[in-house]
């Protein structure tokens, strides 16, 4: 089966963390960007051909993917691109997944033996085998596949995408940006479609200003019958970081082995940018404690369920609790932190004091001292 | 097909079986042995080679080669699989006039090759070796060796006198140009022992290769012929002194005292250096380790993916490891993949890759500072069952 994958890098929700950079590059679970989750996934499932879209602040985004070889990417027919706006057509506003597609209709042109469309979203992240994925669109001889989730519609959780079925699997319902009660499934932001079908919608949509995704492409064309959808149930985990409260609660999601075990498994491996860190030290009185710990770490201080990244310095006294620590970051002498995400390269000056909630955590900004 | 001209490339021989390893080299050729948590041995002169600026690197194989030539994969770690970089792998092969078979020496492996280092018409060629561990800028020993418009360039550091006839000893002029060469000498003149890295004229050495061939009763050895050789020719020869940190991981002992080393708060060996230093490795793709709220870590490594749950002491745990609750690691050196069952204990040990020490079992023993050390050892795969005992200085 010929495959091209679509993965979007944008829509950042996440103030400060995402301020500078794309939803796809926020650091995640101590040596990880979120896109390693989308990238492993297709590399995984054999997809070649991958086009990333995004619209601002990619560099960090394109420093991190590069050529694309930790991936195995960088080889081979088609490979990996940036669909940037300089690559794309672009317009001054956005309005919409659909119009960035339509821009980059050249990419879907190119790969022309490709018969599907894989497209994810950064924001939600699994280790999916998309091969089950598209043999079960196929199998279902429907026009789109939806990825979706239970147990995340809970009545207040505003999701992007929510659709109610029957007993007999029948969809009832669909809604978007809908706080759907629990016995909704929440769209995982994945879908797969024929390259032909979707080729076609888009020229059709945009020609009627119609650019949104999930109210025009998708809920749209089934209610007017124009499409019919497949629901596919991911039974794995999947950690939806829609919001900095949700990317917290996420990130210490990791120290739970059944959430580690689900997202890194030996035949899955998730693949990220090799930075060749030595392993990380632990002092002689350092006090760890319920920790996901990256390597290059120098650890003297106590830190408690926290997710420390790649060189992270915790000195002697240092006292961490219920933290995200990004990359690079130093937390000086007799420091006492609860519930604050430092971001990367911060440095926290001896005997601060820095004390967050669980719903609303402290953001230090990259490259701050505090 | 044309190849750049290169002004130096390395060989690196990666050959010898490490019999004094023992079990851990049983089915592993002593360079892909691992080392410091996440690091095979050949790691070192590799990334030695590419923080010099050698992009060229002919690695000679011979010794249980499948997992090294896997490590060793295109290079890709250490950059050296671009259009002009290459990591080559050498391995000995059958040549149409029949004068060529497994390598007979070290000499003898470099002469085998000798048409792919003609490919890059070298001035210089740095030879290296898979056993030791150090860093070291082998661009600036190539400067000294140009400087003194040196044939042959021989590192040397010193050892104490006691032990300087385990050695191949240079005795050396005030300008540290090298008059004699003694191999193993009992009554040594000097204290400075070869490094085993050397710096030839390519020209020099092709010759001398050529000719040690032809000799029959030749061991077709680097220390033993093609140094002595060159020295009686009239060559000039030079020392060149290094005082950093090097350390020969060739035995049970010394790799465990190598890796101790790279412990504490000021380290003998300090393996963490700049970006210029830094030690590249196959990466393994695993993800963060988790730190379990039971675990007590102290001064000591723990490498990407593995789970503590237990007690670790004054130890280098590996990528992929786990160690159970109530587990005990002291003073020792756990290889990628081992797994250590709640409530075991060990001591002073070496667990080769991917071993298993099961419920209670007990591996090695406590020794006071002053103590000789016995290390315990298990072999790649090796279980130690529940509730058995592997002694101090045993191996399975």
């Amino acid at each position: 089966m010929n495959v091209m994958g679509i993965i979007f890098a944008n829509d950042a929700t996440m103030g400060d963390l995402t301020s500078k950079r794309t939803m796809a590059s926020l650091p995640f679970g101590g040596r990880y960007r979120q896109i390693d989750f989308h990238l492993s996934n297709m590399a995984c499932a054999g997809i070649r051909h991958i086009g990333i879209i995004s619209r601002h602040n990619y560099q960090s985004l394109m420093n991190h993917v590069g050529d694309a070889e930790e991936w195995g990417l960088e080889l081979g027919e088609g490979g990996l691109e940036f669909l940037t706006p300089y690559a794309m057509s672009t317009t001054d506003r956005y309005r919409g997944k659909l119009e960035n597609l339509y821009s980059a209709m050249d990419f879907l042109e190119y790969g022309s033996d490709d018969e599907y469309v894989v497209m994810a979203d950064s924001a939600i992240l699994s280790s999916m085998d998309l091969n089950d994925v598209l043999a079960a669109h196929v199998e279902s001889g429907k026009d789109i596949t939806v990825v979706t989730k239970s147990g995340i519609a809970n009545g207040e959780k505003q999701l992007d995408l929510a659709l109610k079925l029957d007993a007999k699997g029948e969809i009832l319902d669909m809604a978007v940006d809908y706080a759907a009660p629990a016995d909704y499934l929440a769209s995982m932001d994945t879908f797969v479609l024929s390259k032909s079908f979707l080729k076609h919608q888009i020229k059709e949509l945009v020609a009627r200003d119609r650019f949104h995704m999930d109210r025009d492409l998708v809920m749209g064309l089934w209610q007017k019958g124009f499409a019919t959808v497949n629901v596919y149930q991911f039974g794995g985990i999947a950690l939806f970081n829609e919001s900095v409260e949700e990317y917290f609660v996420n990130s210490l999601a990791l120290t739970n082995p059944l959430v580690r075990g689900d997202l890194f498994h030996f035949h899955h491996p998730v693949f990220t940018k090799v930075r060749d860190r030595v392993p990380s030290y632990y002092g002689e009185n350092c006090e760890i404690e319920n920790c996901i710990v990256a390597d290059g770490c120098m650890l003297d201080g106590q830190a408690k369920n926290s997710v420390l990244f790649r060189q992270v310095t915790i000195c002697e006294g240092a006292e961490v609790e219920n933290c995200v620590i990004m990359n690079d970051t130093v937390v000086g002498e007799n420091c006492l932190l609860e519930y604050v995400i430092l971001d990367k390269n911060v440095t926290v000056r001896p005997g601060s004091k820095l004390i967050g909630t669980p719903q609303t955590p402290i953001i230090i900004k990259r490259g701050e001292t505090v | 097909m044309y190849f750049q001209k290169k002004r130096c490339i390395a060989m690196l021989l990666a050959g010898g079986q490490g019999s004094r390893l023992k079990v851990l080299t049983e089915k592993t050729a002593k360079p892909a042995v691992p080392f410091g948590g996440k690091y095979r041995i050949i790691d070192f002169p590799l990334s030695n080679c590419v923080n010099s600026g050698i992009d060229t690197v002919g690695i000679l194989t011979q010794y249980q080669p499948l997992e090294l030539n896997e490590y060793i994969g295109n290079g890709q770690p250490w950059g050296l699989n671009k259009t002009h970089s290459r990591a080559q792998v050498l391995p000995p092969y059958e040549r149409y006039d029949k004068k060529s078979g497994w390598y007979k020496g070290t000499a003898n492996a470099i002469y085998q090759n000798i048409d792919f280092i003609d490919r890059y018409d070298p001035n210089y060629v740095v030879i290296l070796s898979g056993d030791h561990i150090y860093k070291m800028d082998y661009a600036a020993m190539v400067a000294y060796h140009e400087k003194n418009n040196a044939s042959c360039t021989i590192a040397v550091r010193n050892v104490p006198l006691s032990e300087a006839s385990r050695f191949g000893i240079l005795n050396t002029n005030p300008d540290n140009s090298i008059y004699e060469f003694e191999e193993k000498p009992k009554q040594p003149k000097s204290t400075n022992a070869s490094m085993g890295i050397y710096v030839f004229n390519w020209p020099v050495l092709r010759e001398a290769l050529i000719a040690d061939e032809e000799d029959s009763a030749s061991s077709n050895d680097f220390g033993k012929n093609i140094i002595p050789r060159l020295l009686n020719a009239g060559h000039k020869m030079m020392a060149y002194p290094f005082d950093g940190y090097w350390k020969d991981v060739g035995t049970i002992d010394s790799l465990w005292e190598a890796n101790m080393e790279l412990l504490g708060k000021e380290p003998e060996f300090n393996i963490r250096g700049d970006e210029r230093s830094k030690i590249y490795a196959r990466n393994s793709a695993l993800p963060s380790s988790y730190i379990d709220q039971s675990a007590v870590i102290s001064n000591s490594f723990v490498a990407e993916g593995s789970e503590v749950y237990g007690t670790v002491r004054h130890s280098v745990i590996s990528i992929g490891c786990i160690i159970g609750k109530d587990a005990l690691v002291e003073d020792s050196v756990v290889m990628p993949g081992v797994f250590i069952a709640p409530g075991a204990i060990v001591r002073h040990a070496i667990l080769g890759e991917n071993s298993r020490i099961e419920r209670n079992a007990v591996v090695g023993g406590a020794y006071g500072p002053q103590d000789k050390k016995k290390i315990s050892v298990t072999s790649k795969g090796a279980v130690v069952a529940e509730n058995t005992v592997l002694a101090p200085g045993d191996m399975l």
